[in-house]
């Protein structure tokens, strides 16, 4: 007898436990907006990867001018982090604001289903207009550039050149040649930092502008199906600048991380690293002025006449179309484009290339290698923006495959092959026809 | 045996909807899912396009044998290692205790907490491991980023953590042998060695079978040191199923992702049930 009560108690508990077990995601809804006057809280979800300080700048702002109050929620960066980004919004558990790459990775996202679409709001048309573009599926736009855009291509060590009497390379062959006289005298020529692949991708995305030179058509064409990197010699060429890369990285190019990568770089232990530009803030934080002595060159083509340089969209900030405090959400990145809030964001962390934002200019305090060098390439147009804000297919698997093929495992053919394969997965899910 | 039973069988309802809802009605479904192309909202059929995929892409394939590669190996070390540690552990020592809790203790530290350890004393320059090599006058290796190396490093890692459970296990099986047997062998004039090959290998049979089937199958399953440690990199070396499938998830591929799940979960059932039958028929009472 006592078994079976004990039995029927014990079959309670199990029922009981599994209604409680159940019902507790309900209770998300207890704190109401305070009304007009007061400040309204938004919470934004962001990665730990990226510089907040100048976020931090514009939310302290945003509070005292509009009363809209940010917190924010980190996740971690790179994969695990768009795991926490997609499982968030298909849950319905998304915050108020996100912060996700703009271009063809915002485009896997599926943004119409969970952003609001600001194409409607007067403050627009301040974005610039090839940005607007990334972060656009269709004529809904999705997003705010969070900071200023960068260049993709390769910070050099402004005291190693003088030193060794070498001058900023126009080809790619003058590019090995220069690594070559570094190599010989026992320097490390390019700086690896393999231990964070996304790194590796750096010489193969950086290119993008050599590619669109010579096959201006390609974004397209790969877009719908017939261009394939293997298959096309100017996309095949960017994978064969970084299998040129392979014999000039410094020993432990696969153990080292971009942290380790910023102290190698100031202090002049390397002669050339395929970055983006934000690595010079990074260095700019840690070491002060030493900064200055690192310029910024782009990616060589095969012709000395046409040097440009690869930019890089900054991610955007995108509104939650399911949260209840979509007129804040508006309001904050009304204000998150004024003149105001980048000036505010610009004194806090200098830019690392020019704003997405129309008229406005760069402050005058920038780093020697965004005032001189990347600025240059502005002035005279020879820029463009990574494929993977032109084209809306990105392969997932980019720096894995980039890994392998810098670390001499695959020939550039293969690594393109593999390339291809990945992209034509990513189009099966993005339902395109190929 | 017509005895009437104690207890309505509507008592296993509550732990059969459990199962059911928690597990079987999910497998159904992902056998489903591992059929189509899906996000969250839609999904279309393709039939079993996500398995050729997954064997026809070199760098989701070579999964499979790093898998095997890794589950066999850490199976076989921890075994051998672990007997004989049970076998020390067992015999007249002092300090039996406080040596047992040290090599259990590994056991205890989070697998992440240990991947980034060793990953820092793995480190080719910068690395304890390297720098000892080096002032002993070797060369260092690169260890994680060597690819003929990285796997088998990662392997060790877990060898080293793993260890202490299959010791434990091996130690208990080797208490509960009768003394008897070892008195009327070494009166027969069995030496130490013939001791171990006649009657403890036979007799801690159980617990070797315990230690071969959980290091295997946990060995298969393996996901967070290799992820803490190298990524699955560099390249692929060190990809083993549960990372890719991983990555595919978070690429956003979730039909195939979860074909790689099925995939997993077949190779899984088919390798351990027969092993596991063939481990008990080779029992002795």
């Amino acid at each position: 007898m006592k078994k079976k009560i004990v039995a029927v108690f014990l079959c309670a508990a199990m029922v009981t436990g599994m209604a409680a077990g159940c019902g507790s995601s309900s209770d998300k809804k207890s704190e109401t907006s305070a009304d007009g006057n007061e400040t309204t809280e938004l919470t934004l979800l962001i990665d730990t990867d990226v510089t907040i300080a100048g976020f931090e700048a514009v939310a302290a702002k945003a509070e005292e001018e509009i009363g809209i109050k940010v917190k924010i929620e980190t996740r971690p960066g790179g994969a695990d982090g768009d795991n926490i980004v997609k499982t968030r919004l298909a849950s319905g558990d998304m915050a108020d604001l996100c912060l996700y790459n703009s271009g063809a990775l915002l485009n896997a996202l599926n943004p119409e289903e969970y952003f609001l679409d600001i194409s409607g709001e007067d403050f627009v048309s301040r974005i610039d207009d090839n940005y607007k573009s990334a972060v656009s599926v269709g004529d809904k736009v999705f997003g705010v550039p969070y900071q200023s855009s960068q260049a993709e291509g390769i910070v050099y060590s402004k005291t190693l050149y003088e030193k060794y009497n070498l001058e900023v390379p126009k080809t790619w062959d003058e590019f090995l040649a220069n690594c070559d006289v570094l190599k010989e005298n026992k320097e490390t020529a390019i700086l690896g930092t393999f231990a964070d692949s996304w790194t590796a991708q750096v010489p193969f995305l950086g290119d993008a502008y050599n590619l669109q030179q010579s096959d201006p058509e390609f974004a397209e064409k790969f877009d719908a199906g017939e261009a394939k990197w293997a298959t096309t010699p100017a996309a095949l060429r960017s994978f064969e600048k970084l299998a040129d890369t392979t014999q000039y990285y410094n020993e432990d190019y696969l153990a080292t991380t971009y942290d380790d990568g910023c102290d190698i770089m100031a202090n002049g232990e390397a002669g050339h690293w395929f970055i983006l530009s934000q690595a010079l803030s990074n260095i700019y934080e840690l070491y002060g002025d030493q900064v200055n002595d690192l310029g910024v060159f782009a990616v060589p083509g095969d012709s000395a006449d046409d040097n440009g340089i690869t930019l890089w969209y900054p991610a955007a900030l995108y509104g939650n179309k399911n949260s209840d405090k979509t007129d804040a959400i508006l309001k904050f990145m009304e204000f998150y484009l004024s003149d105001e809030a980048l000036d505010a964001y610009s004194e806090a962390v200098l830019p690392d290339g020019p704003y997405c934002v129309k008229d406005y200019e760069m402050p005058d305090n920038a780093y020697d290698a965004v005032a001189n060098d990347i600025q240059a390439y502005f002035e005279s147009g020879k820029n463009a923006p990574a494929l993977e804000y032109i084209s809306q297919v990105k392969g997932a698997d980019c720096p894995a495959i980039c890994q392998e093929l810098g670390s001499g495992q695959t020939t550039a053919q293969e690594a393109a092959q593999k390339y291809d394969k990945d992209c034509e997965k990513q189009a099966t899910q993005l339902g395109l026809n190929w | 045996m017509e005895r009437k039973k104690i207890y309505s069988n509507w008592f296993i309802v509550p732990a059969m909807v459990i199962f059911t809802v928690f597990f079987l009605l999910p497998m159904v479904i992902s056998f489903f899912f591992s059929m189509t192309v899906w996000d969250f909202n839609s999904f279309t059929f393709c039939g079993f396009d996500n398995f050729k995929t997954f064997f026809s892409d070199t760098s989701l394939s070579s999964s499979i044998k790093n898998t095997l590669i890794y589950a066999i190996l850490t199976c076989g070390l921890k075994l051998i290692l672990a007997f004989f540690l049970a076998v020390f552990l067992t015999s007249k020592i002092k300090t039996k205790n406080f040596l047992r809790s040290v090599v259990f203790f590994p056991n205890l530290i989070s697998t992440i907490a240990v991947g980034i350890t060793f990953c820092a004393l793995m480190h080719p320059s910068k690395g304890l491991i390297n720098q000892v090599i080096t002032m002993l006058g070797g060369t260092g290796v690169d260890w994680l980023g060597n690819t003929k190396t990285a796997l088998y490093a990662v392997i060790l890692t877990d060898v080293w953590k793993g260890v202490g459970v299959a010791t434990v296990i091996f130690i208990a099986g080797m208490q509960s042998i009768d003394k008897t047997y070892y008195e009327a062998a070494s009166i027969d004039g069995a030496t130490g060695w013939e001791q171990l090959k006649a009657i403890t290998v036979p007799l801690s049979r159980p617990a070797m079978n315990s230690v071969i089937i959980l290091a295997f199958i946990s060995g298969m399953r393996t996901f967070d040191l290799i992820w803490a440690m190298t990524g699955g990199g560099p390249g692929y070396v060190t990809e083993v199923m549960a990372s890719t499938v991983y990555k595919q998830y978070a690429a956003g591929f979730y039909g195939l992702s979860t074909a790689g799940n099925v995939i997993m979960f077949i190779l899984i059932a088919i390798l351990a049930f027969p092993l596991q039958k063939f481990l008990l028929s080779r029992e002795v009472d």
